[in-house]
């Protein structure tokens, strides 16, 4: 097992973690493509005090046993587990008969390592019995517990360590010096490590052969600490997001040209004057600067990037000549101009980008004139809108992207007589049209686009009348229609939608138990949200079927959390985010 | 199952019914100390080591002859081994509900034996 897997189970625990949280909100109106990146910006940090980690740790684990592990959450047999894997949990389970792995073939000790970690069973007596056992992964990252004394037994891995994780711990300098020696490293990761200085970080310049290297919120990241990027030539994947006093270091990064990816998100001491050590950089494929405080200037060090495929300059405070700059960066695909001083002027620099897929324009000075520059950009899949003074004439610029599968409008001056452009965009699968000017006119217009998956109504004037419209969407896994008109007749239109996984119907004050009743057979919904409605205990019972719910908000109805505790404890097992509580 | 030379007729380790046989016929898996475990080739191929070596066309001699030497494992380890190979068939076949159980004085052992058959 190499490091790849290392970073997939990583991977994998963001996204759970990230979905989760997406659920709980049901308020949020920005969901899109860039969602990670709004999460990121308003849920704190991923770290110790985080609500993301309570999240995730109250997540049914994958069951008390092998077997059952194996099966996944759908029902059925399932894949048989292997004897290996048997073995390897048997293991776990009589752990304390273990003290010494190291005679076990490496790929074993590895799967023995992997699992404890896994189930939270590793502590720092059981890692003695890992000592030598020339283990390639490390993912200790958000592990409990983990700190100096550690180390030591993961640097005993020597010359077989591969990747290293120690992300949210308590390690100190002195505990990342015990890495230097363990030149064959690729991977390293150290993210919310607040007790590491600049004088730790710079051991670690010896370190050559790092390909993948992650230090966010760091303060060791100073003009002086970045020194020890410099030796790390090998370096493609360099993150050092919200890292406070990074300005002066990027001087640092000059050499690094086999860099792809950098992330100095939320870098918000970043200006111009860092910027230029970044224009021979030209083999970056992915550049993230959200929230530095840029200028145009600092935009026009990114001319010569033409590898870019992705660039994300949100809320840097641009204005319209910053964007001359990435006329030539022909290879963008993602391209996030968010929360910038941007107007339709800035669009027209865009024209010739005919290979982006996801355009984000959230809550710029952008209106109905400038959208008639993106109407060659024919590859567009997403479409970020909202906040903008975007109306129905822009619209019928769109008309022609075909590609376009999302599109979010919320808080646009689009009105009913927009949409008819929209009804042609037969590829389309998210659709925000959270925005009071949309009534049950508009969304008839729409009744084509039966490939959508996800419709936020959120604040749409949408009646009883126009849920008839929603039957059309019978694709439909996400619905959200909160604009305080249905009443539990407009339900009934509803109830059939049986791919719904999240559904919104929170303040329509008329909604009763009925509605509970109606939704009853929608047994796929893991999140469910009727707050503000005259819902009662009395018809609590009606949810037992939903198996797969996750998420509850009963808020302002007629519920009490005792009783919510009760159908939880009775009935719906994997229920882990309920309001009221 | 059973020992070399305990009886003049093999028996042999059956599934209980037999619908579609596939791969017809039985295979030899010899332990260190020798002793002979005849179970079917459908069960053998549980493993994928044995699969490979019972599938690939005219490469190994096992092939041919119908048995596997092991000599780095032990009788109570390849015992261990074989009736895996059964409880896993009935398990893909939704019969088997029961846990697999292993002693905790075998566990590593057994272990390595099963990474070697890669099962």
């Amino acid at each position: 097992m190499g490091p790849g897997k290392a970073s997939q189970l990583r991977s994998n625990r963001f996204v759970i973690s990230a979905r989760i949280i997406t659920m709980g909100s049901a308020c949020s109106r920005k969901r899109g493509q860039l969602l990670v990146d709004e999460e990121d910006l308003y849920s704190a940090r991923f770290s110790k005090s985080s609500s993301f980690k309570w999240l995730l740790h109250t997540l049914p684990r994958s069951g008390s046993d092998v077997h059952r592990k194996v099966q996944g959450p759908g029902p059925g047999p399932g894949r048989c587990p292997s004897l290996v894997e048997l073995c390897v949990a048997k293991v776990r389970e009589d752990i304390g008969r273990y003290s010494d792995f190291s005679r076990l073939p490496r790929d074993l000790s590895q799967q023995i390592f992997n699992e404890l970690v896994e189930w939270n069973s590793l502590t720092e007596e059981l890692l003695g019995a890992f000592r030598d056992c020339a283990l390639q992964d490390i993912c200790l990252g958000d592990y409990p517990g983990v700190r100096d004394s550690w180390m030591e037994v993961v640097a005993s891995q020597g010359l077989s360590l591969l990747s290293v994780d120690v992300s949210c711990s308590d390690v100190t300098d002195s505990g990342l010096n015990q890495l230097k020696d363990c030149i064959n490293l690729q991977s390293l990761t150290c993210n919310y490590c607040d007790q590491i200085s600049e004088h730790g970080l710079k051991t670690l310049s010896g370190l050559s052969n790092v390909t993948s290297l992650s230090f966010k919120k760091c303060g060791a990241v100073t003009a002086e600490g970045a020194k020890a990027f410099a030796n790390m030539v090998n370096l493609g994947n360099l993150d050092l997001e919200r890292c406070p006093k990074i300005h002066g270091g990027l001087v640092h990064l000059k050499g690094l040209r086999k860099l792809e990816k950098l992330n100095l998100r939320y870098c918000n001491c970043i200006t111009d004057s860092d910027m230029k050590h970044l224009s021979d950089l030209t083999n970056l494929r992915e550049l993230q600067l959200s929230c530095c405080k840029i200028s145009d200037l600092g935009i026009s060090y990114l001319r010569g990037l033409a590898s870019l495929v992705l660039l994300n300059i949100s809320r840097c405070g641009i204005y319209d000549e910053g964007c001359e700059h990435l006329e030539g960066l022909v290879k963008l695909k993602v391209l996030n101009l968010g929360f910038n001083y941007i107007t339709d002027a800035c669009l027209v620099h865009l024209k010739e980008l005919v290979n982006l897929e996801c355009l984000n324009l959230d809550s710029c000075k952008i209106g109905d004139e400038g959208l008639i520059h993106l109407k060659g950009l024919l590859q567009l899949r997403t479409l970020e809108l909202s906040d903008t003074e975007v109306g129905s004439n822009g619209l019928r610029h769109l008309s022609g992207l075909r590609n376009l599968q999302s599109v979010n409008l919320s808080f646009t001056l689009v009105t009913d007589i927009g949409l008819k452009k929209l009804s042609g965009l037969n590829s389309l699968r998210s659709l925000n049209l959270d925005n009071r000017q949309i009534t049950d006119n508009g969304l008839a217009a729409l009744t084509c686009l039966t490939g959508l998956t996800h419709l936020d109504l959120f604040g749409a004037r949408i009646t009883d009348a126009g849920t008839n419209c929603l039957k059309y969407f019978k694709n439909l896994q996400s619905l959200e229609v909160c604009g305080g008109f249905i009443t539990d007749a407009g339900v009934k239109n509803i109830k059939d939608l049986k791919a719904l996984t999240l559904l919104n119907l929170s303040q329509n004050g008329s909604l009763t138990d009925k509605s509970l009743e109606l939704i009853s057979g929608l047994t796929a919904l893991v999140s469910l949200n009727l707050s503000n409605s005259r819902v009662s205990n009395s018809g609590l019972h009606h949810l037992k079927p939903l198996q797969n719910l996750r998420s509850l908000s009963l808020e302002s109805c007629k519920v009490t959390a005792i009783e919510i505790k009760k159908l939880q404890l009775a009935a719906l097992p994997n229920l882990v985010s309920v309001r009221p509580e | 199952m059973l020992g070399k030379g305990e009886a003049a007729g093999q028996a042999h380790l059956h599934k209980d019914d037999d619908g579609g046989e596939q791969p017809s016929g039985v295979v030899k898996l010899i332990s260190a100390e020798g002793f002979e475990f005849v179970v079917d080739k459908k069960a053998a191929m549980v493993s994928n080591t044995l699969r490979n070596m019972l599938t690939s066309p005219g490469g190994f001699s096992e092939t041919r002859e119908g048995e596997v030497r092991f000599p780095e494992i032990s009788t109570p380890i390849l015992e261990k081994i074989c009736q895996y190979f059964y409880w896993s068939l009935h398990y893909s076949s939704g019969k088997e509900t029961s846990e697999f159980q292993i002693e905790p004085e075998i566990t590593l052992e057994l272990m390595m034996a099963a990474n070697y058959l890669d099962t």
